[in-house]
């Protein structure tokens, strides 16, 4: 495919970034670099940009998700589960950005043992999800707590306290503390998420085998049908807005509390205002049941520590609660009806199913639609507990650890701990406990960090303003990895359309963008980009959305848009989702959205062909 | 003897008297279908015609030993029949029956002269599955009882064209046994019009409604002389999942100084544009669902919108009849036997081919 004619990706080894980002290598862990020791696989193999972890450059710190996902997500096909052609998903980094490529299919004496092995323990846990569901929350809600109860000394004292020493001593000390509160904190994160794809590539393939079964017996049937057939209403992903509808209409029953609400303070006035009643006192009582775990929801996909959740943000969920409060004042309703929704969806399966001409395919149809939805509530459910809860539970303790450091002048502001990857991290921390082990006056190098640092936050800012390459070296002929498929939705045509985007095409040349259709209904208004995802707050009523990718804590800010484009969205991709739910037209996967549009230009989303035209350009 | 039977009044029961065409619009009738109204001129009628003019005989006598490979002679033939119904007078109780009925036609839509298309519909006795399409002529934008009365015998005459005749020996269909309806239809002034599928003809999908339209009536897009606007729609969660807008050069209009329908050249702003608003395409896909469920099998059906009346009301369709060309398959298992493990294991062996 990538021969002289077509054009082909750069070579890996050879592609060149601006020089801008000088220095961007010594920020990760060297595996994840291109090198020369493997170079020749390196170059045979198809590496893509990973819009969908990684869309933004990558803070050091914040790879430690991506490089425990490399793992897990592969052993579970390749050790675990064993599907039987598929190999892993190798990761690389260049210039900030991360590059996955999905690997070429084991020798078939491999993809032999393996299918007796998938065979043997897939069916198993298909047969036995609930139960597998409920000792996997159990253990991961267990893992979770050990992390938030891991203790981060939050200052070195001038010597070990009394009650350390005796009447005997404890024998470890701060120095200790401070050293090994890291390592059992990134210790927990890679376990989560080896916890995190336990049941997610079967939930994957069995998509897949769905979305093949229908395809083949009603060929033009889209995804959103399919998606809308298979998703569930009652999720933990959705949980977040439902507590915040909750919370809105308790604080209906009480004028004092709906008052304070509806006033544009902030949600630090708002709370000290609730406290001085008895109805406000209540009304925050319930407000904190529902923050652990609820609000533990990051405002973007959970990926990185500068997202916020809205427990960092409390500004956010107060600001949606202040939008339902009104709206409920004005007799609107708020919540969704679950119940509907999942009588909608079953109404829609058996419309499908009525269509179906023989017993047979009726029979198989049925057995299909069994298999994905007992497992299939997984893909919204792990999703909130890993990559929200765990991993605001991670920032915040991280932050601690930041404070120590900015404390000890090691570094100028917390948040700066994440310009060191996870290897670098524990080197800060032993020249922390080792200065604090000599003695007084021990110089330690705080200039030397916060040099490193200010250098690496300059090199991801250069980063985030270059394009870089959607893919590099040599397409594959043929692809068995079920992620790859389903949740990047690399295919034949994607690959030919960042093929053509190679060419030396300027972003303001572009009027018009093909993304799959995924939402129904056509909708135009200014555009609003987002390619960071923290920059939401600047989202206004009636713009249209446009980001990298989307994840369902954004839920509530689809009653204010008029639609939804985004880069990257598979076959489950959230931004559909959640607009088929709101019924607001969205273009899902449209690969260069972000690069062409510009906040101001006036846009028109067609949900039902899948195009974004370019109306007119911002002045 | 029943010469003229309302549509209202027809269903599948009634198709020897007016034909397929006609009894169809009855049955769309009857599930509550909005169909253009109108009546037909039952074979009745025709049989009095040749019966009481006497020139029946005279016709099958010309057919008795044709040789229609013979072009000289299945000419002259065709040319002394079309002679003879010409100079036939339609029988007055005939003639007043149909006149009678068009006058109630257009006192319930409020108008003296109202336009109607005429159209053949014929049928031959114990051959149900018999196929006439397109064999005979239809006019459209008739005016007045007189020019419909005339309508109707050319239309009569249609069934003995060269190639009509020819196809009805080379299919071993008596002459005698075809027989012809006429349908005298309320004209839709159509701001555009098309075909319709219930399900997607290109690849059998059953999950689809296959629309076709362009602008004007619906002659240029049946015939083809127009590249049509084309629009897929699930019929279960109603999303058009293809919609491709078509060059449409020319329009088939009626045209007052002619006094009938001309191919039109299409102004060059509308040339591009899409001949449908999202919600007539729903209704049309919602209609067509109906139309599907009270068959009981996939169709193939002919809209029009009339560009005189509101949405809803304006959508009106002028034709179904069964589609075919999927419909005959063996209706097949496209899975077959297997069980969501088996379904998952093939989908796990699975290799996909993206070159």
């Amino acid at each position: 495919m990538a021969d002289e004619k077509t054009g082909r990706f750069p070579d890996p080894h050879e592609y060149q970034v601006p020089e801008e980002l000088e220095g961007w290598e010594e920020m990760y862990p060297s595996h994840f670099l291109f090198s020369d020791d493997r170079k020749d696989w390196e170059k045979s193999q198809f590496w893509y940009l990973d819009k969908i972890h990684a869309p933004e450059p990558m803070p050091p710190l914040d790879l430690i998700f991506q490089e425990a996902w490399q793992i897990s997500l592969s052993q579970y096909t390749t050790r675990v589960f064993c599907i039987p052609p598929a190999q892993g998903i190798a990761q690389r980094m260049i210039g900030c950005y991360q590059y996955i490529c999905a690997i070429a299919p084991p020798p078939d004496e491999i993809i032999g043992e393996k299918a007796a092995l998938f065979e043997k323990r897939v069916f198993y846990v298909f047969e036995h999800y609930d139960e597998l569901w409920d000792k996997w929350l159990t253990k991961f809600q267990a893992l979770g707590n050990e992390m938030a109860s891991v203790e981060v000394p939050k200052e070195l004292p001038k010597f070990a306290p009394e009650d350390q020493v005796l009447p005997a001593p404890r024998g470890y000390y701060a120095s200790y503390d401070l050293m090994s509160s890291f390592d059992k904190l990134a210790d927990l994160m890679i376990k989560g998420w080896q916890y995190h794809f336990e049941m997610l590539n079967l939930t994957y393939l069995a998509y897949l085998m769905f979305g093949d079964v229908t395809r083949k017996l009603f060929p033009g049937i889209s995804e959103s049908a399919i998606g809308k057939m298979v998703a569930g209403a009652y999720v933990s992903m959705f949980k977040p807005e439902e507590e915040l509808c909750r919370l809105a209409k308790l604080a209906n029953g009480s004028s004092v509390v709906s008052a304070v609400l509806k006033k544009e303070t902030s949600a630090q006035e708002k709370i000290a205002e609730l406290e001085t009643s008895d109805e406000g006192r209540n009304w925050l009582q319930e407000f904190e049941k529902s923050k652990d775990p609820w609000f533990y929801v990051s405002c973007g996909s959970g990926w990185f520590h500068h997202e916020g959740s809205w427990l960092t943000n409390l500004d956010i969920p107060f600001s949606y609660i202040r939008d339902y409060v009104i709206r409920l004042g004005n007799g609107e309703t708020i919540d969704r009806d679950l119940d509907t929704i999942d009588k909608q969806r079953d109404e829609i399966v058996a419309k499908y199913r009525d269509l179906i001409t023989t017993d047979d395919d009726r029979k198989a149809f049925d057995d299909a639609y069994k298999t994905i939805r007992t497992i299939y509530r997984y893909a919204e459910d792990h999703l909130f507990w890993v990559e929200h809860w765990l991993h605001t539970i991670w920032f915040s303790k991280i932050r601690e650890l930041g404070k120590v450091l900015v404390d000890n002048g090691m570094l100028d502001e917390p948040d700066d701990i994440f310009m060191f990857n996870r290897y670098e991290v524990p080197e800060i921390l032993t020249e922390v406990a080792t200065g604090w082990a000599l003695g007084v006056d021990i110089p330690v190098r705080g200039s030397y960090y916060k040099a490193k640092a200010k250098k690496r936050r300059n090199i991801l800012e250069a980063a985030a303003k270059w394009n870089p390459t959607p893919a590099l070296g040599v397409p594959p002929e043929e692809i068995a990895e079920p992620f790859t498929i389903m949740l990047w939705g690399v295919t034949t045509d994607r690959v030919k359309e960042w093929l053509e985007g190679m060419g030396e095409v300027k972003a303001e040349d572009v009027s018009e963008v093909k993304g799959f259709a995924s939402s129904a209904g056509v909708a135009e208004g200014p555009a609003r980009v987002l390619k960071l995802l923290k920059d939401i707050v600047d989202l206004q009523p009636g713009e249209v959305l446009v980001c990298p990718s989307t994840n369902p804590s954004w839920a509530p800010v689809f009653t204010k848009i008029k639609a939804a484009v985004t880069d990257i969205g598979g076959l489950t991709s959230h931004a559909a989702i959640v607009c088929r739910e709101y019924g607001v037209p969205s273009v899902t996967g449209a690969g260069i959205a972000t690069s062409v549009i510009k906040t101001g230009d006036i846009i028109r989303v067609d949900g039902d062909t899948g195009s974004v035209t370019i109306v007119k350009r911002a002045g | 003897m029943e010469l003229i039977l309302n549509f209202k009044n027809a269903d599948k029961t009634s198709l020897p008297l007016v034909g397929g065409k006609n009894a169809s619009l009855g049955e769309m009738i009857k599930a509550g279908i909005r169909v253009p109204p109108g009546f037909a001129v039952t074979t009745d009628s025709y049989q009095t015609f040749i019966t009481d003019t006497g020139i029946g005989d005279a016709i099958f006598t010309l057919l008795a030993d044709l040789d229609v490979d013979d072009v000289e002679a299945l000419n002259n033939a065709s040319v002394s029949i079309q002679k003879l119904m010409n100079n036939a007078a339609m029988p007055q109780h005939v003639l007043e029956a149909i006149q009678e009925s068009y006058g109630e036609l257009c006192l319930s839509c409020g108008t003296d002269t109202l336009p109607v298309a005429v159209r053949s519909s014929a049928t031959a006795e114990d051959l149900p599955t018999a196929s006439f399409a397109g064999q005979q002529d239809t006019y459209l934008w008739i005016e007045g009882a007189d020019k419909v009365v005339e309508s109707v015998k050319r239309c009569w005459a249609s069934l003995y064209t060269p190639r009509a005749i020819s196809y009805r020996v080379k299919n071993n269909f008596p002459h005698e046994k075809v027989l012809i309806s006429i349908g005298v239809q309320k004209m839709v002034n159509s701001k555009a019009a098309g075909v319709m599928f219930t399900l997607n003809p290109t690849n059998g999908d059953p999950s689809k409604v296959v629309i076709e339209g362009s602008w004007g009536l619906g002659e240029t897009v049946v015939s083809g002389s127009v590249t049509p606007d084309k629009f897929v729609v699930d019929k279960v969660i109603m999303e058009v999942s293809d919609k491709t807008i078509s060059f449409k050069h020319i329009e088939c209009v009626y045209n007052a100084e002619k006094g009938g329908v001309i191919d039109a050249d299409v102004d060059p702003d509308r040339q591009k544009k899409c001949c449908l608003e999202d919600r007539e395409v729903i209704e049309l896909v919602q209609m067509a669902k109906h139309i599907e469920k009270h068959y009981g099998r996939p169709m193939d059906i002919e809209w029009a919108i009339d560009q005189d009346v509101p949405f809803p009301e304006n959508v009106f369709i002028v034709q179904a009849r069964p589609e075919t060309v999927w419909s005959q398959k063996k209706k097949e298992s496209v899975i077959g036997k297997k069980s969501g493990y088996q379904l998952l294991m093939e989908q796990a062996m699975k290799r996909i081919k993206i070159s």
